[in-house]
């Protein structure tokens, strides 16, 4: 039998059953998380400053050679080419360029067979939850009709336990929630938590008054996937992460990257300590257009390349990312709307891992131009073969500004668009930019959940009722398919 | 019509292209043209970027590029100016707050101050309210900014103006808190003198702050 036969069925073998891929390991090529960690103390020296121009300057390069070009008109590219040129230059713009790890001041470098084997070898599903709620949270593609992954609510700071945990509870009790993102608390007992001590203390509570509330709404099973939101550090985030705190391996745990393709050790630690416990790593991502990645194009880049970094490094199971501007700050604009379909598609098309997208908006609840935002980034995000994050209202800056309602409004539009093409989304996408692109830069701060809840109950008040059923009338009316409450 | 050594600097600037306006300022001395002039030549060069920046025609490391040739263009040029001529139009410290490694907020900031004209003292990420005292101190700034990205590491920010007024510094020097999560209402809250929502924002409220000091 021909060698390249062997290795093709050895891989195959390897593929079905996971825990031989240690020992077959030599088999398989991919760059283990121990070589990962070797090649940060090892790789080529440089400063941070020098990689960062290195990356601008090969981001200009790859973007002309494969003429990725934005386009202000059309936001939900139907082409195909580009999706693909755009995955193109990201393998070659990450082959050259790599991870750049700051406590070594170390390039972490793979060669582009490594990146390409380590893509026909990811995991296209991963599972979360328990009992009733373990599911497969499975990779998309563009124009699926697949229903994406709901992961609803957000990190937004919470000012009381009360509240905490009347969010979480009604995240629980949206039929459509696969996993549940919890706030973040901002005191303990009175004093603002700002200290990675603090932090625990904190995140101990968090996330027991979070577990609390999922089994008051019927489904202690779900899964928190943004841990731990209420720890800074990853110091305190470590510390917490442990069955004895409540906390179970199939949840999911957010690593960040910054700007650009820069890791930590402290992240790589919890990498670390996450992979030896088997448990769910995710990869954060905040790609910036007007930063160190320039434009669009450039950030849709570099987009699919922090996507190759999750895989290589920090060994993710599922990825999280945003795109926004340094102008608006908010994925909304029509540069963020480009740069996160086209990273959507490339990445869909050609990675195939589940993917989270988390768009922000610059308005804030309780306003007619949330929903306007919100329907728009689901439509590139649905269409685009991304699953999503729920509504951000107030860029995520403000404290209790976030409603339950319009997070079930964001599940309800990402399962009616599923399957909408991407030619229609890009309509649908125009006409509701023209609706609120104007006020981007000085948007409605909308109001807190005091404002529009009974704390004590759970439950929105009549304004509030009357207010939603008017808007979501109108976003039925564009086109989107919703039933109504 | 301004001499062909300043135009060549100012094109060589528009580059990004240090060595050469290294160059060009060492020749520019050579032929005799004044000190100040070469100054304002850096200086409007400087100030067409940062606006080009803020309009998203150049990108952060075209800004950065930029703001290091033109620091070493100034390091040549103002020696040979008395102390009392050099136009400088106040000094800021930046830095993020104690607990946040997010800094491209920061270096934005910082890119758009060199480019108005500021002398801007970067003492980097997660640094203690300790390190903002003695940088402000050492190098005897205007202003101290700060920012941080997460909700979590804001409260570092009233820490650091409650160590200045702790440390009987706080009428010295004026503090500016800027970051995603961070409101205009929360820097009044914390005390803070002024507050950026964007980068050039920040940038004209230094300019504010400055102004009413002197």
């Amino acid at each position: 039998m021909p060698l390249e036969q062997v290795l093709n069925t050895v891989r195959q073998q390897i593929q079905n059953d996971d825990s031989s891929v240690q020992v077959w390991g030599l088999f398989v090529n991919s760059v283990s998380f121990l070589e990962v960690l070797n090649r940060s103390l090892t790789g080529p020296v440089s400063s941070e400053r020098e990689f960062d121009y290195k990356v601008a300057a090969k981001l200009r390069e790859v973007v002309k050679k494969y003429s990725i070009k934005y386009d202000s008109e059309t936001l939900v590219p139907s082409d195909d080419s580009l999706a693909d040129n755009l995955f193109k230059a990201a393998v070659e713009f990450y082959a050259d360029v790599g991870t750049y790890c700051m406590d070594t001041e170390r390039i972490i470098r793979f060669s582009e067979d490594e990146i390409k084997d380590a893509i026909r070898n990811v995991r296209h599903e991963v599972l979360f939850g328990e009992g009733n709620e373990e599911k497969a949270f499975c990779a998309r593609k563009p124009e699926s009709s697949d229903l994406p992954w709901c992961h609803v609510g957000a990190g937004i700071g919470a000012t009381s336990e009360e509240i905490l945990s009347k969010l979480v509870e009604a995240y629980a009790s949206i039929p459509e929630t696969n996993s549940v993102s919890v706030a973040t608390l901002m005191d303990v007992d009175g004093i603002p938590i700002r200290t990675p001590p603090l932090e625990v203390y904190g995140s101990v509570r968090m996330i027991a008054l979070a577990h609390e509330a999922m089994r008051r709404a019927g489904r202690p099973g779900l899964p928190i996937l943004n841990l731990v939101s209420t720890a800074a550090s990853q110091i305190a985030g470590i510390a917490v992460s442990t069955p004895q705190f409540q906390i179970r391996p199939t949840d999911g745990w957010l690593v960040p990257t910054f700007p650009d393709l820069k890791v930590y050790n402290d992240g790589l630690t919890k990498v670390a300590y996450l992979l030896n416990w088997g448990a769910n790593v995710g990869s954060e991502y905040t790609p910036l257009i007007g930063g160190y990645s320039g434009g669009p194009e450039g950030t849709a880049v570099v987009t699919v390349a922090y996507s190759l970094n999750a895989i290589m490094v920090l060994k993710a199971k599922y990825h999280l990312y945003f795109v926004s501007n340094i102008v608006d700050g908010c994925s909304s604009s029509r540069d963020a709307l480009w740069a996160t379909a086209t990273s959507g598609q490339a990445i869909s098309r050609n990675v195939q891992v589940p993917i989270i997208y988390l768009a922000y908006q610059a308005a804030g609840p309780a306003t007619e131009m949330l929903f306007y935002e919100e329907t728009a980034a689901l439509l590139a995000e649905v269409a685009s073969g991304l699953s999503i994050e729920t509504a951000h209202p107030a860029k995520a800056a403000l404290s209790d500004h976030i409603l339950p309602l319009e997070s079930q409004f964001s599940c309800k539009v990402a399962h009616a668009i599923a399957g909408t093409n991407r030619h229609d989304a890009n309509q649908l996408v125009k006409t509701l930019l023209s609706k609120y692109e104007r006020n981007l830069r000085n948007p409605p701060k909308g109001k807190r959940y005091q404002e529009c809840y009974d704390v004590r109950t759970g439950k929105p008040n009549q304004e509030y009722l009357d207010f939603y059923r008017r808007i979501t009338k109108e976003i039925v009316d564009l086109g989107v398919d919703l039933e109504l409450v | 019509m301004l001499p062909s050594t300043l135009i060549k600097i100012r094109e060589d600037l528009n580059n990004f292209n240090q060595n050469a306006v290294m160059a060009d300022v060492e020749k520019a001395l050579g032929e005799g043209i004044c000190p100040l002039d070469i100054i304002n030549i850096l200086s409007d060069t400087m100030r067409e970027i940062g606006e080009k920046f803020a309009g998203l025609e150049l990108f952060l490391t075209d800004l950065m590029m930029a703001g290091e040739a033109m620091k070493a263009a100034l390091n040549i040029v103002l020696p040979k100016i008395d102390k009392a001529d050099i136009p400088v139009k106040g000094k800021v410290v930046l830095g993020t707050v104690k607990g946040d490694i997010h800094d491209i907020g920061k270096n934005i900031v910082g890119a758009l101050l060199t480019a108005s004209g500021f002398e801007v003292v970067d003492i980097g990420k997660d640094v203690p309210a300790t390190k903002f005292v003695e940088a402000a101190e050492t190098v005897k700034a205007d202003v101290v900014g700060t920012s941080a990205l997460m909700t979590t590491t804001m409260p570092a920010m009233k820490d650091l103006v409650d160590y200045f007024k702790a440390k009987g510094l706080r009428e010295k020097y004026r503090i500016i808190v800027g970051g995603g999560p961070v409101t205009k209402s929360y820097a009044e809250e914390i005390g803070a003198d002024g507050y950026g929502q964007s980068a050039v924002e920040a940038v004209e409220v230094v300019k504010n702050l400055i102004e009413r000091k002197q």
